[in-house]
């Protein structure tokens, strides 16, 4: 805010002139500087015209010097930081002050007076004592709270760094597992089903030892089949040979929903954020194919600064139920690899799904 | 016949070794990898190779890639592609735009000697055999432009599928318990509704079928 003197007023040299610019704090700290000073000066030519003696006019002269001291480092004081540092500032101003004006009054009863005893030393050590156990608290916490800070912060590092590894290591056994189940249990059970298959032609004549034959061979079927969808939910074969791509390509394909694809990443995707991102593409469709009775349906891979975004939309009837078994799962999985998961799904204008993976 | 097989598991290869060669099949190379087939298929000039489509070093699609390399360096060669799980967009890669003497099938299939070697033969002689699972997933109900499909019987659908396998006009009767006679009636109908030119060939047929599905898909 800034003063304007009423119009027809003029300035006087001594005012603080011309106001533009001047807060109203400044423009009456400067008056207040200046009224001393020519108090002071005033008080001084009236004591020497009044054939001076004993000099009064410092006793004045203290009082007014107080005012200005105490109003310099208040200010002072209210321009540092907010919170620990300026009340701790605010006490020292406070402080000093004192001290200054304790150590003018003892000069002025020693030069006029005559006192000699150095009697402010008490109140002087009482005010330094107090003001530096104050800091000493106040600062202290605050130095506290900053370790804590850092340390916190520190710690969440690590966490999400070794969470990731955790969830990267975990994939990638995944798909170890996967393999190991395709190179071993499932080829071992097919060598078993091709031999039971020329053991079983050797004995064409012999029914009993056929239909043995036979059954063993269906249960191995079950086994082969059964272990072929246990490494399809770890990892769909088509994704673990060809990408995220290929895989949400074909898996469109096979609900053949008529579902747009667009894809606008070449990005190198680590094989938990591919899975993720394939098994939430997966669930939309199967809800899409399940309960929207939707004409459209849209898929969209996308890059987003270091994030890959996966939107899956469809205009069906909606009511999708966020908190259903299979999102609430898909969230899991997704907020594992720090990512975020949206259900949009009004009743009447169709469902969106988009997760927000973040990758590098 | 003379045969190449690529497959990396050990156990599995012997075991197809043994079964081949005990139905007078010659097995004239065995083979761990994709370069390892064409080579083989560049020397030992076979009629049929037999894959798996995981192989070393990439454990992912190479023996399909390798299949379909084999078949336009010479393309009289039958291939009869083996997998632990199917997938309609390698069925779809593998036939292209030919069908003749392309196979497609699970691994766990060899345990019924008798269709497999049939399917040997199939393939060998230029025709096509396609898995059970992969004619399943072209034949699924969807929402979209498969209309025509679900002016199908029963029947008819069980005898398309049959048709898609890649199986003559006898399998289809034996599979299904009926004459040849009614199978042959249920192909005309099939053919009628789908508004496919009628044709008698085993092979053709095939190919019309599996065009009308890629087309409608």
């Amino acid at each position: 805010m800034s003063l304007s003197l009423a119009p027809g007023v003029k300035p006087r040299r001594w005012m603080p002139t011309l106001a533009a610019g001047l807060s109203i704090g400044e423009y009456a700290r400067s008056l207040e500087r200046r009224l001393a000073l020519l108090t002071a000066v005033l008080l001084a030519a009236i004591w020497a015209l009044s054939g001076q003696g004993y000099f009064w006019p410092a006793w004045v002269w203290l009082g007014l010097g107080d005012l200005v001291l105490l109003d310099f480092s208040a200010s002072w004081a209210w321009r540092q930081p907010r919170g620990a540092v300026r009340r701790v500032a605010c006490v020292w101003a406070l402080v000093g002050a004192a001290a200054v004006i304790l150590i003018f009054t003892w000069l002025l009863t020693w030069l006029l007076a005559g006192v000699h005893t150095f009697w402010p030393a008490w109140a002087l050590l009482g005010l330094a004592t107090s003001g530096s156990a104050y800091s000493l608290i106040a600062l202290h916490d605050r130095v506290l709270v900053a370790h804590g800070r850092r340390a916190l912060r520190a710690r969440i590092d690590m966490l999400t760094r070794t969470r990731r590894q955790a969830v990267d290591a975990q994939a990638a056994e995944l798909r170890r597992i996967e393999r190991d189940l395709h190179d071993g249990a499932q080829a071992r059970l097919v060598a078993l089903t091709l031999q039971l298959g020329r053991a079983e032609l050797r004995v064409r004549d012999q029914p009993e030892i056929r239909g043995l034959i036979l059954d063993a061979q269906r249960e191995a079927h079950h086994a082969i089949a059964e272990l072929r969808d246990l490494a399809r939910g770890i990892v769909p074969p088509l994704l673990a040979d060809r990408g995220l791509v290929a895989a949400v390509e074909s898996l469109a394909a096979r609900y053949g929903l008529g579902t747009a694809i667009e894809v606008d990443t070449r990005r190198w995707l680590a094989p938990a954020i591919e899975s993720a991102a394939y098994f939430v593409i997966a669930e939309a469709l199967t809800n899409t194919a399940k309960h929207a009775r939707a004409q459209r349906s849209w898929i969209l891979l996308r890059d987003e600064h270091r994030t890959l975004a996966v939107i899956v939309g469809d205009d069906g009837r909606g009511g999708a139920d966020p908190s259903g078994s299979g999102l609430a799962g898909l969230r899991a999985r997704v907020e594992a690899l720090d990512g975020s998961l949206l259900v949009d799904s009004t009743d009447g204008s169709g469902t969106i799904l988009e997760a927000r993976l973040p990758c590098g | 016949m003379r045969v190449v097989i690529a497959e990396d598991l050990a156990l599995l290869r012997e075991g197809l070794v043994a079964l081949l060669r005990e139905n007078e099949i010659e097995v004239v190379a065995q083979v761990e990898d994709g370069p390892g087939l064409l080579r083989a298929i560049a020397g030992h000039k076979p009629d049929l190779a037999i894959v798996d489509v995981r192989l070393p070093p990439t454990f992912s699609d190479e023996g399909l890639l390798a299949a379909i390399e084999a078949r336009r360096r010479q393309p009289a060669l039958g291939v009869l592609v083996l997998s632990q799980y199917v997938e309609t967009a390698y069925a779809s890669e593998l036939i292209g735009k030919d069908t003749a003497g392309i196979g497609y099938l699970l691994k766990e299939r060899v345990g019924d000697v008798r269709a497999f070697l049939d399917a040997l033969h199939t393939v060998a002689a230029g025709g096509t055999v396609l898995d059970r699972q992969v004619v399943a997933e072209l034949l699924a109900p969807r929402d979209g432009a498969t209309g025509a499909l679900s002016g199908l019987t029963a029947r008819e659908r069980e005898v398309l599928a049959l048709m898609a396998e890649g199986r003559s006009n006898t399998a289809i009767a034996e599979s299904l318990i009926v004459t040849p006679g009614a199978v042959e009636k249920h192909i005309t109908s099939i053919f009628a509704k789908l508004e496919l030119p009628a044709c008698h060939d085993d092979h053709r047929r095939v190919l019309a079928v599996l065009a009308y599905l890629r087309v409608s898909k």
